[in-house]
């Protein structure tokens, strides 16, 4: 008895950097995420109120109305989207980050700053001055008419183009930080290591850095991919809104079309679907082994 | 020879070094281009930003007028909303980043993965299903409830950012400075925290980002009293936005990077006085050392 | 850099103790009317107007926005009608909101301005019991008699494929699905699914020609599209911007009705501050009230006093002196068959 004391109360005092630490976190989780999502994942079984709203009459009604091929052809959309704005983040935002990591640590975080400035502005009026530059009689394509590159002003807008654009503005620095924050911890005796050992610069970059910025590599795509395929703003704005995304569909069913339940399992299929391409990734990244996850 | 090959080297590494500034100046143009023309047509003379028209100072006349107060206050309420939201983000989400990475402990592969879902699911699913359950349980609406959505979509992103930043780690250093006496919290502060820096800058402006441009959990989770500056320039679409918002979103961009060039100069003002400072106490230290 | 933090974490203490407060806290205070809060569409009323109502009344006016026309339903739906006293919303949604009881009864006898002001044609039914309605919007089209390849006289010529590439349109299932169903000579508000999927069919062709959905006067008035399906306030706009360049014209439709919408007022059920909203909603409903009013925000107005003490820029404007003005329909609510609208909403958008 007396002999277990002391191992008892060192046992205590161990815990408490783990409850300050992850502690606050897990409750938030609990308290914010999972019950809401319990809530959810309770409503998409319940059947929609004529009069909006949830009826609580159990129903598997909303789940049989996304067997219809038209949730098939949105999710499969909506993927693509998520691709090429993550595909494009990562191209374009790695050597960025790459660049402002290997800068002295005041010029990195000014040039961050610098990064995020234009975010603190409205992004609906970043997207109209997309539009109001590109427009038929807006001022690029009145300078490429005075320069005489076309005679007819071109059609920019409503394009794949400038929808991918207005993507990549919206979406670039949460592909940034997390790729600088993981680049940044690099250490550059190891490259200089490398380079000394005779590795070629690309050798280096191949073997030493990418391996090594992955983690970063992986929250980069974790919080371009994922938000990316709810986004319908963009879409709406610059694509001319003649397609439906997964996150048009889900807010309309909590809008104007009070279908809650169909809104809610919409949701959960959406939960379904990410967790199982985390879950494909993973297995063939073999990313376990860098602890991410 | 040799000399030859350096200067190769040096020239080729100059060049790098140019490409690299070129690239980055063409990243930063995709996103000041957009506040350009932003900032530009906020002197546009015209009712409507649909072209440009003339050139007029009177959106800036306007902004400052009596009747405007309602840009004015939905911004200091996303302004203050935004920075707690940041506060709260960073400090869970840097401690839960940590501790989620550093601990085994019963369930944590369930938040491991709860830390996901408020990223994947779209807003207004978790703004709807928060609404009902404070309603439920008689909770007001107010900047309370706005904060509690915003942390909710910030702290996955700290974590997520500083999982990234932390994976990999060992910690020879911590266990080091353990050693050599310091208690958990010196360790905390002094080692950990200044190895994740920036980590916690990174977060730190994603959730101030997220929070400060917000729509959904600020329009379903506000109370009767405020609205935040987004919903507000949102809700102006009903009528067209007039251009004292540009004007008001120019002089928000301005005052930032004024404040960056200002902050910038204090800490030069600053590392210039310690360095001398220290220069000083040298010399004090040599000049006792000779006397000695 | 450690005290920073501390004093962060400080804050955040605080910040927690506020927040529970705020929880606890307001909710005793049900003090006499002393304030009204309202959830409506932002720049939408004039601030003279709110000023002046606090002033007569020794009272706070809390004006708090919606980004969404759905927004207050949701609000509504989800319980939180309570916090509010006055909830703008439109005549689409009424027969829910009254069904679902999530909206107070009003009291004509405290809506004098109200009864004898406002058209009896905009205002009966069901709805005069609970609602008052501000201003409203008709859905034109409207083309540009210099580009656009055709004339529009019917919404049938819409379907035309010489449009093909030359329309700017309004969203949502049900603000396109009533234009098909009356091209095809259906009811409006149609709750038979054979007819939906006949106006589906008729949309599609429709969406050949459509460039965008959304807001549409930018692109007319930079000569992207030559004819847009857009509210009237919107064409009001985008006449005035052309100034005398403008070559826009309203299509004058002979037999096709086209649709007029409310923006309403409504009190919440259990709404603390219901007899000030009384006051408030009586208040806009005076002439000369909501004739300056008009002046800030000249859009189409129930209020037929109002119109009559007008300034002559409101009376004069092309945009509202319009013949159909009396072949309209309204948006009812179609209950059920809202989710078959959806499905087919859906179909088009994602082929």
């Amino acid at each position: 008895m007396t002999a277990n004391a002391p191992a008892l109360k060192k046992k205590r005092h161990n815990r408490m950097p783990m409850l300050a630490q992850a502690g606050p976190v897990s409750i938030w989780m609990i308290l914010f995420v999972t019950i809401p999502m319990l809530f959810i994942i309770y409503i998409s079984f319940m059947s929609r109120g004529t009069f909006g709203g949830v009826e609580y009459t159990p129903t598997t009604e909303s789940y049989a109305t996304l067997m219809d091929a038209t949730y098939f052809k949105v999710i499969l959309k909506s993927l693509e989207v998520a691709l090429i704005t993550t595909g494009a983040c990562l191209l374009l935002g790695y050597p960025f980050a790459y660049y402002i990591a290997r800068k002295p640590p005041e010029v990195a975080s000014k040039l961050i700053t610098l990064l995020m400035i234009p975010f603190w502005t409205n992004s609906l009026m970043r997207l109209n001055a997309w539009m109001l530059l590109f427009q038929t009689n807006g001022p690029v394509n009145n300078f490429l008419q005075a320069i005489g590159l076309t005679e007819a002003p071109i059609t920019f807008i409503y394009t794949p183009g400038l929808v991918l654009l207005g993507l990549i503005t919206n979406f670039l620095p949460f592909a940034v930080l997390p790729m600088y924050s993981s680049i940044e911890k690099l250490q550059k005796s190891l490259l200089e290591a490398s380079a000394d050992l005779g590795a070629t610069p690309r050798t280096t970059f191949l073997k030493v850095t990418l391996p090594l910025t992955f983690p970063g590599i992986f929250s980069a795509i974790i919080l371009t991919f994922i938000p990316a395929l709810g986004t319908y703003t963009v879409t709406d704005m610059l694509g001319g809104g003649k397609v439906l995304y997964i996150g048009n569909i889900i807010k309309n069913q909590f809008g104007a079309i009070r279908n809650w339940p169909l809104g809610a399992a919409l949701s959960v299929l959406l939960l379904v679907i990410t967790a199982l391409l985390i879950f494909l990734y993973t297995r063939f990244a073999k990313i376990d082994d860098l602890e991410v996850l | 020879m040799n000399q030859t090959a350096s200067k190769k080297r040096a020239a080729r590494r100059g060049f790098t070094k140019a490409l690299g500034d070129i690239y980055a100046v063409l990243i930063y143009s995709i996103f000041y281009i957009p506040v350009a023309v932003m900032m530009i047509f906020s002197f546009n003379d015209a009712d409507r930003n649909f072209f440009w028209k003339g050139f007029t100072t009177r959106w800036y006349g306007e902004l400052f007028e009596f009747g405007n107060h309602d840009l004015w206050e939905s911004l200091a309420y996303s302004l203050v909303i935004a920075i707690l939201a940041t506060i709260i983000s960073v400090v869970v989400g840097v401690l839960g980043g940590i501790g989620l990475k550093k601990f085994k402990f019963v369930g944590k592969k369930f938040i491991d993965t709860m830390i996901y879902v408020p990223i994947i699911v779209p807003e207004i699913v978790l703004a709807v299903a928060m609404l009902i359950i404070f309603m439920t349980i008689g909770v007001k609406l107010g900047m309370g409830t706005i904060l509690i959505g915003h942390c909710t979509f910030c702290i996955p992103y700290a974590v997520v950012t500083i999982k990234g930043r932390i994976s990999g780690d060992n910690e020879t250093l911590q266990e080091a400075s353990m050693d050599l006496g310091a208690n958990r919290v010196q360790t905390f502060w002094r080692v950990t925290v200044p190895s994740i820096m920036p980590g916690i800058m990174s977060s730190a402006f994603l959730s101030f980002t997220l929070s400060f441009d917000d729509v959904v959990m600020s329009n379903m989770l506000a109370g009767a009293s405020q609205s935040t500056l987004p919903v507000l320039i949102l809700s102006m679409n009903r009528t067209g936005v007039t251009p004292d918002v540009n004007a008001l979103t120019s002089l928000i961009v301005v005052f930032m990077v004024v404040g960056m060039l200002v902050s910038n100069g204090f800490t030069r003002h600053r590392k210039k006085k310690e360095a001398k400072l220290i220069a000083e106490a040298e010399s004090a230290i040599s000049a006792a050392r000779s006397k000695m | 850099m450690k005290k920073a933090l501390a004093l962060i974490l400080a804050l955040v203490m605080a910040l927690s103790l506020v927040a529970c407060g705020d929880k606890s806290g307001d909710n005793g205070d049900d003090a006499a009317s002393t304030e009204l809060n309202i959830f409506m569409w932002g720049d939408y009323i004039s601030e003279d107007l709110i000023s002046n109502f606090e002033q007569a009344n020794g009272c706070t006016v809390n004006l708090s926005y919606m980004s969404d026309n759905a927004d207050s339903i949701t609000k509504l739906t989800a319980g939180a009608g309570s916090e509010y006293d006055l909830i703008m919303t439109c005549d689409a949604y009424m027969e829910s909101l009254i069904a679902g009881g999530y909206l107070e009864k009003l009291d004509h006898a405290k809506l004098p301005n109200a009864v004898a002001n406002i058209n009896e044609a905009y205002w009966n039914g069901d709805n005069k019991d609970y609602c008052v309605p501000y201003l409203m919007n008709y859905i034109y089209v409207v083309y540009d008699t210099e580009r656009c390849p055709i004339e529009i006289t019917c919404y049938n010529d819409l379907i035309d494929p010489a449009m093909k590439g030359q329309i700017g349109t309004v969203d949502g299932a049900r603000n396109l699905f009533p234009i098909a169903l009356i091209a095809l000579g259906y009811d409006p508000n149609s709750t038979n699914e054979t007819e939906i999927a006949a106006a589906y069919d008729w949309l599609v062709k429709f969406n050949e020609n459509v460039v965008a959905y959304g807001s549409t006067e930018q692109n007319m008035v930079n000569g992207t599209i030559s004819c847009m399906l857009t509210y009237d306030g919107n064409a009001s706009w985008a006449m005035s911007e052309l100034g005398d360049k403008n070559t826009l014209t309203i299509a004058p439709f002979t037999k096709d009705a086209v649709q007029l919408g409310f923006d309403l007022f409504t009190i919440p059920k259990d709404a603390k501050h219901a007899d000030l909203a009384h006051k408030f909603l009586d208040y806009i409903c005076e002439p000369q009230v909501m004739a300056d009013n008009l002046v800030e925000f000249p859009y189409s107005c129930p209020n037929d006093a109002a119109i009559a003490v007008a300034n002559d820029n409101y009376k004069n404007d092309p945009a509202f002196d319009f013949d159909y003005k009396t072949n309209v329909f309204f948006q009812e609510d179609v209950g059920d068959a809202l989710a078959i609208y959806d499905k087919y909403y859906q179909m088009l958008k994602v082929g």
